[in-house]
């Protein structure tokens, strides 16, 4: 087949497409369902920016999913992390510590904190830096990234490190 | 750079394993086969053109890794990396595979590529390859006709070309049961984390006593494919650690090697350094039998 009809699941609602068959999931999302939240960086699997969650909380890229394969899936953009008009205690934490410059990576890094702190809920500086990889900041040089996801990690723990 | 917008192909989503081998009896020569993708669409950016890519994403119970201490170690076609690294089983007894899986690439590319996926795309400097090929695995490959076990030393032809023939399927790795005192390690120098590794190296013997015996060295982007040093394998086997025979490795393995310049490191980086990295991997594997 060249094009596929698919259904997609994006922060809990539900999209149903028609999609060429070589068509990213990250091309659907930005171009076809609006999603400019999800970022391009490099196309290539290797800046992280494309992060999405998917069935829960697995980190994947999106520049390296082929939409017609991500039928039926649930999926996660930052956009999406948002409860009741009240931003993730992740976001939050990202405006606190100042972790955020030109906002490109972010995204990306959000989600994949959330997903990091979901297998391990009170990090080391080292584990939080190890956790990250595949996550490339341009900008910050991590320092506040890092304690982004401290600061998170504690709110997370109630108080508790 | 690698291009946004992907190739037009035709995509092939079987249900069942027949299903995939009749399609790839029709379609196979034109086809290109896809576990996680992490390996095929990179490829794909930069101008790789297939008529067909075939899934076996819808293919069930594909992703198993299964120990059975007689058997040994099967890991499906679709098991991913992220599963290699939490596998008990594998950190215990297959450490070097597990050292490989841990450091590859990032988590979200651990949590969509594959071993067998890594075996398959048979670039010299694949750390699955160089992990496996010092643990001696086996790859099980499916066609109409039946299964066909390639032993992963007769697995790789030259760059990027594989036994596999175009109507098969890769459906497996089998890794041999773990005898006794048997240990492993694996190491990849890389620039950064989620760089192809510039040189990587494993190593699996038994330890008996201070005695390596039954050695398997395996050395990566030294030659087109993964290439065991069988050379060094023979000076070491029956001997004991120690700094002397340790130096007789770095010495037999320059002569094994044939590494070039490539945008990832250069001959005589490779050349320099492939002796104290297979030290330190045997090193490594002595030690984890504490």
């Amino acid at each position: 087949m060249k094009k596929c009809s698919i259904t997609l699941y994006v922060n809990d609602k539900k999209h149903s497409l028609d999609v060429p068959v070589n068509r990213t999931l990250l091309q659907v999302l930005r171009e076809d369902l609006a999603m400019t939240d999800v970022k391009y960086g490099c196309g290539a699997g290797e800046c992280g920016a494309c992060t999405v969650l998917i069935d829960g909380d697995t980190p994947i890229l999106s520049c390296l999913t082929l939409a017609a394969l991500a039928d039926g899936k649930h999926i996660t953009t930052v956009a999406g992390l948002e409860k009741d008009g009240k931003l993730h205690p992740v976001q939050q934490a990202f405006i606190d510590e100042g972790a955020i410059q030109c906002g490109y990576c972010t995204p990306g890094m959000v989600l994949k904190t959330v997903s990091f702190l979901a297998k391990n809920a009170a990090p080391t500086e080292e584990e939080i830096r190890k956790g990250l990889e595949g996550n490339i900041c341009r900008c910050t040089g991590y320092e506040k990234i890092v304690k982004a996801v401290q600061q998170a990690a504690i709110k997370k723990e109630g108080g508790k490190v | 750079m690698s291009s946004r917008v992907l190739p037009e192909f035709e995509m092939l989503i079987p249900k069942g394993m027949d299903e995939a081998l009749t399609m790839l009896r029709d379609y196979g020569e034109r086809s290109a086969v896809m576990a996680g993708g992490t390996d095929l669409l990179v490829m794909m950016g930069s101008g790789f053109k297939a008529d067909f890519v075939l899934s076996l994403s819808r293919i069930p119970d594909l992703d198993y890794i299964i120990d059975d201490p007689g058997e040994g170690l099967r890991i499906g076609a679709m098991a991913t990396l992220s599963q290699v690294c939490e596998s008990q089983v594998i950190k215990k007894k297959y450490r070097a595979l597990w050292e490989a899986a841990v450091q590859n690439g990032s988590p979200q590319t651990r949590n969509m590529g594959t071993v067998v996926g890594n075996l398959l795309r048979a670039s010299p400097s694949g750390d699955c390859c160089c992990a496996i090929l010092a643990l001696g695995g086996t790859v099980i490959l499916k066609g109409r006709e039946g299964t066909r076990a390639v032993p992963i030393d007769e697995f790789w032809l030259d760059y990027g070309v594989t036994a596999r023939k175009t109507d098969e399927i890769a459906v497996e790795v089998k890794l041999p049961p773990v005898e006794k005192g048997m240990v492993s390690a694996f190491k990849a120098l890389t620039r950064t984390t989620l760089d192809l590794a510039k040189i990587n190296a494993a190593a699996c013997f038994q330890l008996s006593g201070k005695k390596f015996t039954k050695a398997r060295l395996a050395i990566g982007a030294v030659a087109p494919t993964t290439i065991r040093l069988k050379k060094t394998e023979t000076v070491i086997e029956g001997k004991e650690i120690d700094d002397t025979v340790l130096a007789e490795i770095e010495k037999a393995i320059s002569s094994e090697i044939s590494p070039i310049d490539d945008v990832r490191s250069t001959a005589e980086y490779r050349q320099k350094v492939s002796g104290p990295l297979v030290k330190r991997v045997i090193q490594a594997a002595c030690n984890g039998l504490d």
